[in-house]
């Protein structure tokens, strides 16, 4: 538990605005076909913008987007970014769409105003999900952002509703034992 | 300062004395909801860490109305499955095929879900229960941790209050009004609020709205992202509650200083029967715009328009009248009790004369066009609660909506008609 890394330092990945689920973060076909294995679903994550895009980030990265991303409640792209070990960070997210990355596990910041005029892709970023300070080494900017909500920071360290779920009943059978 | 109706119930089902948007809670519920596509998921993902005993299995309510007749090998395979499910897990609220009906239906006319009431559902259109004064919040496959551990984390909605002024003209129903509603609760929409994860609260004339008229307002609204939808219960919504009830309810409303994230209104009088054109029901167009556009395929039902009203309104219009030649219209009721009624009042006869053809209770053709879907390039209006592209079946058949006087006359002429002169 106390491994866990809350704060990323990697490269940025910005998007725009109104990118939704189906097609903007992962093809649709692997949303209706319900694939739920990492290994189904990062060789397409952002595919159909940037194909091969897998292949170029590393853990740490940081994606960062502008308002309403991810319309559509649905987890496939959020197991893709928590297998490659990325954050996110958004101007704004539906809230379903930001509940379904909470319970895939991904480091995700929302409510940052105006976050996408502080950096372009490939800029140096490290951000720190448990008090939202942001840091752009590239263009030296600091901002401070709304913080990941401590009840959900552990929820996000357990691996998202699977392994929160799986602690919690490992927790019961050892208060039983 | 006071609570919405929203914020008391959250309040009261988390043990804490106020609650405020943005507050994360764990809510303990009334019920625990999953329908028939969603028990296998959440069994098989419980069975995989061991928990094979549930928080409360007389919390937990099992619906059969996706898959009500068995089409595909998948459905039957899920039929048996859900059963054993039940069994497995000690479920005494488990509505089986012909059992119950469709679930965001048939708990509201049995007196399951009364006004005051919270629950935690796998489905969105769990905002049916707003109709009744109910509140009931989506979580999809979290169900399963709801399942296990009687609750899960709830972020705090805000509430937007839009107020009815006037009354709706004869021939006007409650869906029309929700299609226009959802036009101007989507993005760029007339109303110019943003509606994700909101709760819409209604206020004003809403004595003209019954049981079954406020569910069919609480439809649209969903479509457009809406997390809730609810309105303060009349005196006749209690006397039905108080009529019905199994289980003890407290009636909530907003507190009169209540804070409403935004206040919205409507006057509903000048407003003219709707369709909503294909691609979503938030495309409303007065009916006059499509007016004679021939269908060749129509269906009363859905969580949004299958109570008793809705299919006694369809029997009044088709009784002694033949559908057009070419045309086949589907009729679901929502629930059994309806179904029943419909066998004392003669309604069959009505629809087997006008050559309708009756479905059992359910989600009907509404659940992805399972039942009697649509082909190529044909045109359909229905009752559905959504008609985005490929909902019933081909993708280039044209799918409107209407209320169900204007699925029910179109149907007899064969083309989009305005119910007015027909009622």
């Amino acid at each position: 538990m106390n491994e866990f890394q809350w704060l990323l330092k990697g490269r940025c990945y910005k998007l725009g605005h109104d990118v939704p689920h189906p097609g903007g973060v992962i093809p649709n076909w692997l949303i209706a076909g319900r694939y739920l294995d990492p290994k189904d679903l990062v060789p397409h994550l952002f595919e159909e913008t940037d194909p091969g895009f897998h292949t170029r980030c590393k853990p740490g990265d940081i994606i960062v987007t502008g308002r309403n991303f991810g319309m559509g409640p649905k987890m496939n792209g959020y197991i893709a970014m928590q297998a490659l070990g990325l954050g996110l960070v958004c101007e704004s997210m539906p809230f379903l769409a930001y509940r379904a990355a909470i319970g895939c596990g991904v480091r995700v910041l929302t409510d940052c105003v105006n976050v996408t005029e502080m950096c372009e892709t490939g800029d140096e970023l490290e951000i720190d999900f448990r008090d939202g300070f942001f840091i752009n080494h590239t263009k030296d900017i600091r901002r401070e952002y709304p913080p990941m909500p401590d009840t959900l920071m552990e929820i996000v360290e357990l691996g998202g509703n699977a392994g929160w779920l799986k602690d919690w009943q490992e927790k019961r059978r050892a208060g039983a034992a | 300062m006071g609570m919405t109706a929203a914020e008391k119930i959250l309040a009261s089902k988390s043990g804490l004395s106020t609650v405020s948007p943005g507050q994360i809670v764990y809510p303990v519920p009334d019920w625990i909801y999953l329908h028939d596509n969603f028990v296998m998921t959440a069994k098989r993902e419980l069975d995989a860490l061991g928990i094979d005993t549930l928080f409360d299995p007389d919390r937990v309510m099992m619906t059969s109305d996706h898959d009500v007749i068995y089409v595909n090998e998948r459905a039957l395979e899920r039929g048996v499955y859900n059963r054993k499910a039940a069994r497995d897990w000690g479920i005494k609220h488990f509505y089986d095929a012909g059992r119950g009906g469709h679930g965001h239906v048939f708990p509201m006319e049995e007196g399951l879900v009364l006004p005051g009431m919270f629950y935690f559902d796998d489905d969105r259109h769990c905002t049916n229960v707003g109709g009744i004064g109910a509140l009931a919040f989506r979580v999809g496959e979290e169900i399963s941790t709801v399942l296990a551990t009687g609750t899960v984390w709830t972020r705090v909605p805000h509430t937007v209050r839009l107020t009815i002024r006037g009354e709706l003209q004869r021939g006007v129903y409650a869906r029309d009004l929700g299609f226009k509603i959802a036009q101007g609760l989507k993005s760029g929409g007339f109303f110019g609020i943003d509606i994700d994860y909101r709760i819409l609260e209604f206020a004003g004339d809403l004595d003209q709205f019954s049981l079954a008229a406020r569910v069919s307002l609480c439809s649209s609204p969903t479509e457009m992202r809406a997390l809730g939808v609810f309105f303060p219960p009349s005196e006749a919504i209690l006397e039905h509650a108080r009529a019905c009830a199994k289980r003890p309810f407290t009636p909530v409303t907003s507190d009169d200083d209540a804070r409403f994230e935004a206040e919205i209104e409507m006057d509903v009088s000048k407003l003219e029967p709707q369709v909503a054109l294909p691609g979503g029901p938030s495309n409303a167009a007065d009916i006059s715009s499509v007016a004679g556009t021939p269908i060749d395929h129509a269906f009363i039902g859905s969580c949004a328009s299958g109570m008793w009203e809705d299919i006694a309104l369809t029997a009044s219009i088709l009784k002694g009248h033949r559908i057009a030649s070419g045309v086949r219209l589907f009729v679901t009721p929502g629930s059994e009790q309806t179904t029943r009624r419909m066998h004392r009042e003669g309604l069959f006869e009505t629809f087997m004369d006008a050559g309708a053809i009756v479905l059992p209770a359910g989600c009907g053709l509404c659940a992805g066009g399972r039942m009697g879907p649509v082909a190529n390039d044909e045109v359909s209006i229905s009752t559905a609660v959504d008609n985005a592209t490929g909902r019933m079946g081909a993708k280039s058949a044209r799918l409107f909506l209407g209320n169900p006087a204007t699925v029910a006359v179109s149907a007899l002429t064969g083309k989009i008609t305005d119910p007015r002169n027909h009622i």
